[in-house]
């Protein structure tokens, strides 16, 4: 039965239907597992994705330069990493022209088809995407160097005495709108006619030249260096071993290829589009496709990079207002400083801030990180955070540095066009707009603001400006500063920044600092709460019974919900267990763990998840 | 048929265009000039200048724009795009032939509700000087905080849109490149500093075609009019940020003295005049005739030079003063106060004397010596014919100042334009302008450098700065200074150890030049 479907999917109905499967499972794997817009997002790992304006001016920038046409039209598909499903469906596009074109030389260079061969570079591709670098760049200059060899390779003949004029217009065009990919063509070329054609002349000739055609556009019509040309599509910025391997493998699978298929009559036998495993005594053969299928799968799953994906995911959900993945992922994460910094801004947005914080592991250093955290991937976590508490400088700061370092990414500009404008400077917004305008897919939303800028010059009439400006603090202070004095500025500055407020009291009882927390709690009237939220009333019972002193807010009480909850968690700690902390610790962490009172004595939290 | 065809297509071709070069002789008047980006109105034009491409701000669906003067032929641009972009030869004939007379702009837009309206004709003047064949700046982003950036140093042919790179930080893997400085305009002899984690602090000194490395950090330089001795300043600059003032970054100079590289013996010299221990000395300038050497001056009133910003950094303000030089004996003078803080109220920066000796042109901010980062930076004039004949420093604001800051002004080699850095139009992106001063040392209204594409500073996210004139195109290519910077160390010997702000001595090698 097995035997019989094999020889089935052997067949070339078999073998389409396979390879089909194979890039469906491959699309869906970079959709679903991946998810390529985190590589567009990028969180402060990926240093490398490329930005794309329309226009003449980016057009001339990039293009009239070695390797530039490819830049550009990477540059341009890339931007579709922003589209779940369309990043990665011309990310498997390409991929499959990658396969194609390999297995197109090999048919031409051994007469036979060795598939096999052909998935290993989408697989390769794969590996990292699923480390989270981006490849598509130096896959599309990969691509247009197999390209020119495919064309190579079918224009010229071995009957020729020499074909060094064809390969020096190719290798010129390819130079030109492929840069340092050119030498994966001259190599394959050079391999092609000295092995494979068994013509030295060409061969050594096309290795020699390979290397002077490269110097004489770059450094002599460019006035370029050759080394940066032909850095722009190597390998870059992998750290990992690993996936260092892969990309360079990517380069050299073919070259190697052709080396294995002079070197070894049998290999080029063996590996021809299957594979034979015995099972059961039985000789068993199975088609490329599916042993590409297995393999990938399992290559795929296993070098993907889940901690870089949450990573990655939790900036993602934060610039996005995805609170409840936050919240998700700080479960499962409970002790990272970055998440939780992020999973406090969405039990802000939620409304957990003040009901039920403790519900998840909180640290003091997490809710505005500290100066040692102020790092670029602390920044891609911090500048939403300024922007929405009203610190606009600080915002600032920190987006330019995440410019200058990830380039002009529209999660950059929007904010840097929204701070300018909070801050009065509409020229310079307009500056960011203008840019954004010329991006793909953020263009309406520059359209919008320049929109109401023209009817509206100061934005006046503009709520979510207004409400920005009314935030910005007025007193100068050092930018280093992460303490109370912080949100204290901000709620003298306007009494009614309830961001502000709520991580001002957050602060206090991460500290500890029960007396301020109390000193604050009267500014609960300058917002629109309803009694006291649930946190604040562990607080102050906590308070009042260690103090023993009353606390009072006029127009609001505890609730008998929250005193019974102290009564028993008095009753558990001080009568079952005597006051003996270690002693009474499991118990409390099983039904008290996520209340402030159980953080207060331990100083741990989201203990009951 | 076919060839009727192709007749009509292009009969029908012509005369569509035609149509707009025919004259528009029924329109109505409006009675002010159109708007137009960049703001190319009542300006004074260097009659070498590429061709001011312009929006027309004004709405319509047909434009058409007349560009006439007294002397030949004007001519016409017309299409459906406000997009203005002015054929380049027509434009540097009808200037060329036209030095010292009026330009016109007769501008016409087809409306909706009005048909054609013809606008006030705008008038701009050629000037009869030329101004510098080519502008050196530094194109970065607004702030460099991180340096791995780009920061680059650009040449731009000012009669045309060519711009090259003449370094960019990413030939020696990230960095700063800056104080870019030419001997007399010349761009086969000039300087540049690089600052660099990999390879250190060094300067680019660059001599008709050989780049020698000198193992020295440099800051703001000033090349003696005789060409032996280049004075800089060496400055620790900090940077800091305001967390609630409008401009965000900011720098204090902690320390700062100046010194001088004598080009002949290779070596760097001080004096105990120029490199005070009390003293913060900074922005050299040399006199026409190199007998005076302008810098700025502040006591230096803090111990503590690790905490960042020193208390009273806001209060720091600088003097301009004057020290007699001689080139010969290498003798310095006694310092004289040419203006002072407490007169001014304001703290004095960047002064450049013009080539003829006559003027003066500096910067005056509310504190400190960083004037880019001052929203009150602002341009001002002294007379220094006037001040040798009354014995009285004069000085004016200039008209071509705005509110936002003015800076890194440079003179032309025919002391008739300065080119300069603002952030006028936004309080962010600094821009190039360039602006006529004429002989009672009044300053036309600047234009900014013009681009093919006008509507280009509508969306260009980078600073441009620290424009320098130059005489013509800098042959030097950036690989060949990523090469020099590449290249094994070369030192200078720096007995210098007189304030923080000096470098490590380097032991002492002497210095020398690359192949």
């Amino acid at each position: 039965m097995i035997r019989q479907l094999c020889r089935a999917m052997q067949s070339a109905a078999g073998t389409v239907v396979l390879t089909m499967l194979f890039f469906a499972l491959y699309y869906l794997f970079l959709w679903q597992a991946v998810d390529l817009r985190l590589i567009y997002h990028g969180g402060g790992s990926v240093l490398n994705f490329p930005v794309f304006y329309k226009g003449l001016e980016f057009f001339h920038q990039t293009v009239f330069w070695p390797g530039g046409l490819v830049v550009y039209i990477s540059a341009f598909f890339a931007q579709f990493f922003s589209i779940g499903w369309a990043g990665p469906l011309i990310a498997a596009f390409q991929a499959w022209l990658l396969w194609l074109a390999i297995g197109a030389i090999i048919r031409i260079a051994c007469g036979r088809q060795l598939r096999l061969i052909s998935f290993v570079a989408p697989i390769l591709l794969l590996i990292l995407y699923a480390g989270y670098i981006y490849p598509f760049g130096i896959a599309m200059g990969l691509l247009a160097a197999l390209g020119f060899v495919y064309l190579y390779m079918r224009l010229t003949s071995k009957k020729r005495a020499t074909d060094l004029p064809l390969f020096l217009v190719l290798s010129i065009i390819l130079f030109l709108i492929g840069g340092g990919a050119y030498l994966v063509f001259a190599l394959v070329c050079g391999i092609y006619e000295l092995f494979l054609r068994r013509r030295p002349v060409p061969g050594i000739a096309f290795l020699v030249l390979a290397p002077i055609v490269a110097y004489v556009i770059s450094a002599v019509v460019f006035e370029a260096s050759v080394i940066d040309v032909l850095n722009g599509f190597w390998p870059r910025d992998i750290i990992n071993i690993f996936r260092i391997a892969a990309a360079y493998g990517l380069y050299l699978l073919l070259p190697l290829t052709l080396l294995g298929l002079w070197f070894s009559e049998t290999l080029k036998k063996s590996i021809a589009g299957s594979i034979t495993v015995w099972f059961a005594k039985k000789e068993i053969v199975l088609p490329s496709p599916l042993v590409a299928i297995v393999a990938g799968a399992i290559i795929g799953v296993l070098s993907l990079n889940w901690w870089l994906k949450t990573q990655i995911g939790v900036t993602y959900f934060s610039c996005n207002g995805m609170w409840r993945q936050i919240l998700e992922t700080a479960v499962e994460y409970p002790g990272n400083a970055l998440i939780n910094h992020a999973a406090n801004r969405a039990l802000y947005y939620t409304g957990g801030l003040t009901q039920n914080m403790f519900a998840y592991s909180q640290r003091l250093d997490a809710l505005m990180l500290p100066k040692e955290a102020w790092n670029l991937l602390g920044m891609w976590r911090l500048f939403d955070t300024y922007l929405e508490l009203g610190q606009m400088n600080q915002a600032d700061s920190a987006l330019f540095q995440c410019v200058e370092m990830y380039g002009e990414q529209p999660v950059f500009l929007k904010r840097l066009a929204l701070i300018n404008m909070a801050k009065g400077d509409i020229g310079s917004a307009k500056v960011y707009l203008g840019a954004l305008n010329k991006t793909l897919f953020d263009a309406g939303w520059a359209k919008g603001w320049l929109e109401k800028i023209e009817l509206d010059p100061n934005l006046s009439s503009d709520e979510e400006i207004q409400r920005f400006r009314s935030i910005i603090p007025t007193i100068n202070r050092d930018f280093n500063i992460r303490d109370d004095t912080v949100f204290l500025d901000l709620l003298d500055r306007n009494r009614h920044n309830r961001m502000a407020f709520e991580y001002l009291e957050a602060f206090y009882l991460l500290s500890n600092q029960h007396d301020k927390f109390v000193e604050n709690l009267g500014r609960l009237n300058d917002f629109d709460y309803i009694g006291i939220p649930r946190i604040y009333e562990e607080a102050i019972l906590l308070y009042s019974y260690t103090k023993k002193t009353k606390v009072e807010i006029p127009g609001r009480e505890i609730s008998a919900e929250s005193r019974e909850r102290f009564s028993n968690f008095l009753k558990v700690l001080a009568g079952k267990y005597g006051g003996d902390k270690k002693a009474a610790f499991y118990e409390l962490a099983r039904d008290f763990g996520d209340s402030y009172f159980f953080y207060s004595i331990y100083g741990l939290s989201g203990m009951k998840q | 048929m076919r060839k009727k065809a192709v007749i009509f297509i292009f009969v029908f071709f012509g005369l569509s265009q035609a149509a707009y070069g025919a004259g528009i002789d029924k329109y109505e008047t409006i009675d002010r000039p159109a708007m137009i980006s960049p703001d190319y109105n009542s300006i004074v034009i260097p009659p070498n200048i590429a061709p001011l491409n312009f929006m027309v701000k004004e709405e319509g669906s047909r434009y058409l724009v007349k560009i006439y003067s007294q002397n030949g032929e004007g001519f016409e641009v017309a299409g459906k795009s406000a997009k203005i972009q002015i054929p380049d030869g027509k434009w540097h004939k009808l200037l060329e032939q036209n030095k010292g007379n009026e330009l016109h702009f007769d501008i016409f837009v087809k409306t909706k509700t009005q048909g054609w309206v013809r606008f006030d004709t705008i008038t701009n003047k050629i000037a009869i000087e030329d101004a510098g064949s080519y502008v050196a700046f530094r194109r970065t982003h607004p702030t460099f905080t991180l340096t791995r950036g780009q920061i680059a140093v650009y040449q731009r042919n000012l009669g045309s849109f060519d711009e090259k790179v003449v370094m960019e930080n990413n030939n020696y893997k990230a960095g700063c490149t800056s104080c870019h400085t030419f001997y007399q305009y010349r761009p086969d002899e000039m300087l540049l500093g690089v600052r660099n984690v990999k390879y250190g602090a060094m300067t680019l000194y660059i001599k008709d075609g050989v780049v020698n490395k000198i193992g020295a950090k440099i800051g703001y330089t000033a090349w003696h009019p005789s060409g032996k001795i280049v004075l800089y300043s060496l400055n620790n600059l900090p940077m800091f940020f305001h967390s609630a003032n409008p401009e965000v970054r900011d720098t204090v100079d902690m320390d700062s003295v100046l010194a001088y590289y004598v080009i002949d013996s290779k070596t760097v010299k001080t004096a105990p005049e120029i490199s005070r221990k009390d003293l913060l000395e900074t922005w050299p300038a040399w006199s026409a005739d190199g007998k005076y050497l302008y810098y700025c001056i502040s006591p230096l009133t803090w111990m503590d030079k690790k905490k960042v910003p020193p208390k009273d950094y806001d209060k720091v303000k600088y003097d301009l003063v004057q020290i007699s030089y001689d080139i010969d004996t290498d003798k310095w003078g006694e310092i004289k106060t040419v203006l002072s803080a407490e007169d001014t109220g304001l703290s004095i920066a960047m002064p450049r004397i013009s080539p003829d000796g006559r003027w003066l042109m500096f910067c005056m901010c509310a504190y400190g010596c960083f004037p880019p980062w001052q929203p009150s930076s602002d341009l001002y004039m002294m007379d220094l014919k006037a001040a040798e004949q009354t014995g009285k420093y004069e000085y004016r604001r200039l008209e071509l100042n705005s509110d936002k800051s003015e800076g890194w002004h440079s003179w032309s080699s025919n002391s008739r334009w300065i080119v300069f850095s603002s952030k006028r139009d936004n309080g962010l992106f600094t821009r190039i302008y360039i602006s006529y001063i004429d002989e009672q040392g009044r300053a036309s209204k600047p234009l900014v450098l013009p681009k093919k594409d006008p509507q280009y500073y509508d969306y260009c996210l980078d600073a441009l700065t620290n424009a320098e004139f130059v005489s013509g195109p800098i042959a030097i290519t950036g690989e060949r200074l990523a090469e020099a910077i590449r290249s094994a160390g070369i030192s200078v010997e720096m007995p210098l150890a007189i304030t923080k702000a000096t470098p490590t001595d380097t032991g002492g090698a002497t210095y020398e030049e690359l192949e």
